[in-house]
């Protein structure tokens, strides 16, 4: 056994890197909110050089959106493939994809918090990535819905935005862990338009 | 809160007005003045300055209402909000005695027409109080929290076997808060009366049921 460090190849490290600086971003604004966080703590909390942060990032609000939207793609990627594979019909296909999100949530609760919740009010361009993540979610409902429902696109906005509400209630409340858990009433509410009040019986937890 | 910046000044001089009415006149004058503003310009460009030409109040007076325009901000979401509120009890008592659904019907169609009258009250309620950030976020939630407990103030009727949720109330007003906000920020305030029957029906199917709910839209 050699006693010396294997080497990493140069890419890996950086992507490493970038990573680390991103998670550091999410932790830090969750914990103290966009504004009281600095580079000094990122740098820090991240264990990487001032001058590795300038060699990825302009700066803060770069690498908070860079943050946010690397995460609401991996949201977003993660709910589309439950969409895709649930069930099979529409019903099933929806209520994976909340699932999928309520994961999301409760094992990134930090990440979560960053885009759902400091995103709306950090910057004028976390507010950006915000909305344009709220219009490709109702891209993905669309895809979903059942045929011929018809929904007018406003009611599946107020669907996507109600369920945000619901998240990020529960977020603010501390409580990102227990999302899962709102899976029933989530899937419920956003049903009953498609399907009709007291016909959605298929919400219960996916084993 | 119109779109001249509202009240009007009042007359120079000897007026035998008390001065508490002065104060008054002059505090509504400046939220309606941050208020407009805001609308207009967005937030940073709102300065101290620019609400006090706007309200046709000094600098220095400015500063007896309010400590900061993060202060003075703050009065006037409040103030939007209850103006809101104010409107929608008023629409849903004029139909009292009515059955539930006209209710919510007499409440939406005030929201949507108030919305349209008032545009920056649309905007500081719906997307600003959310971005601001600014302390702003917990009544923004308190103010979704009292649209909820007014839809159910009167017990919804519910179809037989048909269970509410918790979250599901809370998820209707927000999510339509959300839908409204995104109106707002595509510059769409005043087609917002066109979105009466969809949002009329979206909020009763979740009670009585999608069918129900689409007969009463039709039914007017």
């Amino acid at each position: 056994m050699s006693s010396t460090r294997p080497e990493l190849p140069r890419e890996f490290v950086a992507g490493h890197k970038r990573r680390r600086m991103m998670d550091a971003v999410a932790e830090l604004t969750a914990e103290q909110g966009y504004e009281a966080t600095k580079i000094a703590d990122i740098v820090r909390r991240a264990a990487v050089a001032r001058k590795t942060l300038y060699d990825n990032f302009d700066g803060k609000e770069d690498l908070f959106l860079s943050a946010i939207d690397s995460t609401t793609t991996e949201m977003r990627v993660v709910v589309e493939a439950a969409c895709d594979y649930g069930g099979g019909d529409p019903e099933g296909s929806i209520v994976a994809g909340l699932e999928a999100l309520l994961d999301f949530i409760a094992e990134h609760p930090a990440a979560a918090r960053m885009c759902m919740v400091e995103a709306i009010s950090a910057t004028p361009g976390s507010a950006r990535l915000y909305d344009a993540a709220v219009h490709e979610f109702v891209e993905i409902l669309q895809k979903s819905a059942p045929e011929g429902a018809d929904l007018p696109e406003t009611i599946e906005e107020s669907l996507v935005g109600g369920v945000a509400w619901i998240l990020q209630l529960q977020i603010r409340k501390g409580e990102a862990e227990n999302a899962p858990e709102l899976l029933p009433e989530l899937s419920q509410f956003v049903l009953s338009p498609y399907l009709g009040v007291g016909k959605v019986v298929n919400t219960g937890r996916r084993k | 809160m119109d779109s001249d910046g509202g009240m009007e000044r009042l007359p120079r001089g000897r007026h035998g007005l008390s001065p508490e009415f002065v104060a008054q006149n002059q505090r509504q004058r400046l939220i309606n003045g941050l208020t407009q503003g805001l609308y207009e310009v967005g937030y940073q460009k709102t300065t101290v300055s620019l609400i006090g030409q706007r309200a046709a109040v000094s600098k220095s007076d400015f500063y007896k209402h309010f400590e900061s325009k993060d202060d003075c901000f703050v009065a006037a979401y409040d103030a939007a909000i209850e103006r809101i509120r104010g409107q929608l009890i008023v629409a849903c008592t004029e139909v009292e005695g009515q059955e539930w659904p006209q209710r919510v019907r007499a409440a939406i169609e005030r929201l949507l027409d108030l919305f349209v009258a008032e545009p920056a009250l649309a905007s500081i309620a719906l997307v600003e109080g959310l971005r601001a950030g600014r302390g702003v976020y917990d009544r923004y939630q308190l103010a979704i929290e009292s649209f909820v407990d007014l839809l159910k103030r009167s017990e919804p009727p519910l179809i037989e076997g048909a269970e509410m949720p918790e979250a599901t109330d809370e998820a209707i007003v927000g999510g339509l808060a959300s839908m409204l906000g995104r109106r707002v920020l595509a510059g769409e305030t005043e087609q917002m009366t066109d979105l009466f029957p969809e949002i009329l029906e979206f909020v009763l199917a979740a009670y009585v049921g999608a069918e129900e709910a689409r007969r009463i839209v039709s039914s007017g």
